[in-house]
């Protein structure tokens, strides 16, 4: 009962194509997992199936000991379920403030919320986020860090427990991604959250993680602090091949 | 329990742990009072003046009182639907025949015209969920098509070919120049009021969360907006709204006919007073709605014939001119945002 998400052989599949096969994993309060495996091994699937996106064929996802594989994607925002999408999706016409606001005000279930409180609520994350002063702009205006950035902002104004952050590396510079992992940890430590993290680069998840899990043709492969996951045999040939080591030597 | 409370600028409303606030800002009511005034004024000057007008100005009226719901339900269900005469059908009908059947006055049939009208919107509501783009806008193309086809098959209900007659009037005052000015003002009132609902449910956060729906159903699906209910809601209320303005016309005119208002060249001018007018902009549908109904009769009135030509080339070069519609002009040169700045010190 420990867990906060707990993931029982989830199954998915596409006509003849299974994206997700027979996954199994927990998260732990508190925790960030990572999430690797080379193109096309279902990591963005796996998000989908646990945020009510698509329902798994078959398998449990179970959340602070509720059943949510049946779930809406709403009523599991409504328990503390948020994720940002790996292209960002900013809601073009709304205004930066304007699209925080709604999901404060739709995010889980806070008494007493009128609009303008939503408002005042939504400006905190704007500002943790570094765009208060681009509040006022509409979102499709921002720039891609920024729209970044916004999706963010808005995942963390539903007040979730646990944070999907699907591939915020994607399409940035090496400053601005550096910005995005830093306010990652600390969105973490601020709001106490648990953070499964998709990434396809290695790097910034043998820094923020604590434990990875790998996965190649929607199976887990391996699952282990990062150290171990680098040397995993089975990791290595998931993204280089398995031809690599004769190939280097001839 | 309701728990209301005044303050200076705000009225708030709680109940249940939900909590509900009306902004009152006069500093923002000056031209909303100037325009209302305006065409309050109107209908009554033109009754001394020409009464001829006045037909106009019903026509308008209801243009505007159609639209209006038709901007809501595009905001809130996130799809153009291209049948909303399809609901007028229904709401004329339903007053038209119980009038007919049980001598009934308007007063009494108007509940009815609203909540058959909801009823079928109900029916059809699954429509928003499963359909999307094109195939939205061709099943509702085609819902009042296939509703007129209806009104023929069944003739001796619906009377499809000869129309609907002996229904009460709306007013009798004994003289039809005063019946013509209680219908304006009538149907003014009607125009006024969906403004007056229409824009405080925009403004307020059902709006905002319509807004979203608009943009991107499926993130909003994921930020905790319950979208199947937001868009059924949207799209049976205004049906509701827009079944009462065909309850007008059946008791405005004491006759109802199907060929009149489900055919596709209705459903263009509606259309075309929401394009007009400003998409989605619920005070751009009564500036459409005045402006197609005096195009329309002025046209009619001074170049005769060629009148079926020159109406549509002229509203396709207003299309192309105008991308935001003539509410689109002033909304540029006096854009506000809705709520004021927030500013938070440090």
């Amino acid at each position: 009962m420990s867990e906060i998400l707990k993931v029982r052989n989830i199954t998915k599949s596409f006509g003849g194509l299974t994206a997700v096969n027979n996954l199994s994993f927990d998260i732990s309060p508190g925790e960030t997992v990572g999430l690797i495996g080379p193109n096309g091994a279902g990591k963005t699937t796996l998000v989908n199936v646990l945020c009510g996106s698509y329902y798994a064929d078959s398998g449990e996802i179970e959340m602070d000991g509720k059943r949510i594989t049946r779930m809406k994607p709403y009523e599991r925002c409504h328990l503390g379920l948020s994720r940002t999408y790996q292209i960002p999706r900013p809601f073009p016409e709304l205004t930066a403030l304007m699209s925080v606001v709604t999901s404060a005000l739709c995010g889980k279930k806070r008494i007493n919320r009128g609009l303008d409180d939503a408002g005042a609520e939504a400006t905190h994350y704007l500002e943790f986020v570094g765009l208060f002063s681009k509040r006022n702009i509409l979102a499709r205006d921002l720039t891609f860090f920024e729209m970044r950035m916004l999706e963010l902002a808005r995942a963390l104004a539903t007040t979730p427990k646990l944070l999907f952050v699907d591939e915020v590396m994607a399409g940035l510079n090496p400053g601005e991604a550096n910005k995005a992992v830093h306010l990652i940890a600390r969105a973490k430590e601020e709001f106490g959250l648990t953070i499964f993290w998709i990434e396809h680069v290695m790097a910034v998840l043998m820094e923020a993680a604590e434990r990875i899990i790998a996965i190649h043709f929607g199976e887990k492969i391996a699952e282990g602090p990062p150290d171990e996951i680098a040397s995993n045999e089975k990791v290595i040939e998931a993204y280089l091949g398995s031809g690599w080591k004769g190939k280097a030597h001839a | 329990m309701v728990d209301a409370e005044i303050k200076r600028d705000r009225i708030i409303i709680r109940h249940k742990g939900k909590k509900w606030d009306w902004m009152l800002e006069p500093r923002y009511w000056r031209n909303t009072m100037i325009w209302t005034a305006l065409l309050v004024v109107f209908p009554i000057i033109s009754y001394f003046v020409s009464p001829i007008l006045l037909t106009t100005v019903i026509t308008a009226n209801l243009y505007a009182a159609i639209a209006i719901p038709l901007a809501l339900m595009t905001v809130g269900t996130g799809r153009l639907n291209f049948g909303p005469n399809f609901f007028i059908g229904v709401g004329g009908y339903a007053a038209a025949l119980l009038s007919i059947a049980y001598g009934w006055g308007p007063l009494k049939t108007l509940p009815f015209a609203f909540i058959f009208s909801m009823a079928s919107a109900l029916l059809f509501s699954p429509l928003v969920i499963l359909a999307r783009g094109l195939y939205y806008v061709l099943l509702t193309l085609l819902l009042p098509l296939v509703f007129m086809e209806v009104t023929f098959i069944y003739t001796d209900i619906f009377k499809g070919d000869v129309g609907l007659s002996g229904i009460k009037l709306l007013v009798n005052l004994g003289r039809v120049k005063l019946n013509f000015l209680a219908c304006a003002y009538i149907s003014m009132a009607l125009m006024l009021l969906y403004l007056l609902v229409v824009n405080k449910i925009l403004k307020s956060r059902y709006g905002l969360i319509m807004a979203t729906i608009n943009d991107d159903e499926e993130v909003a699906h994921g930020i905790g907006v319950n979208i199947n209910k937001v868009k059924i809601l949207a799209f049976i209320f205004p049906a509701g709204m827009i079944g009462v303005a065909g309850w007008f016309y059946a008791h405005y005119f004491a006759t109802f006919a199907g060929i009149t208002y489900l055919p596709l060249s209705f459903m263009v001018k509606v259309l075309l007073v929401i394009f007009i007018g400003g998409r989605t902009q619920v005070f751009g549908c009564v500036v459409g709605g005045y402006f197609i109904a005096f195009l329309e009769m002025i046209l009619i009135s001074t170049l005769g014939e060629i009148q079926p030509f020159v109406f549509p080339i002229i509203l396709l070069i207003l299309l192309f001119a105008l991308p935001e519609g003539l509410f689109g002009i002033y909304r540029r040169r006096r854009y506000r945002e809705y709520l004021p700045t927030l500013h938070v010190r440090r």
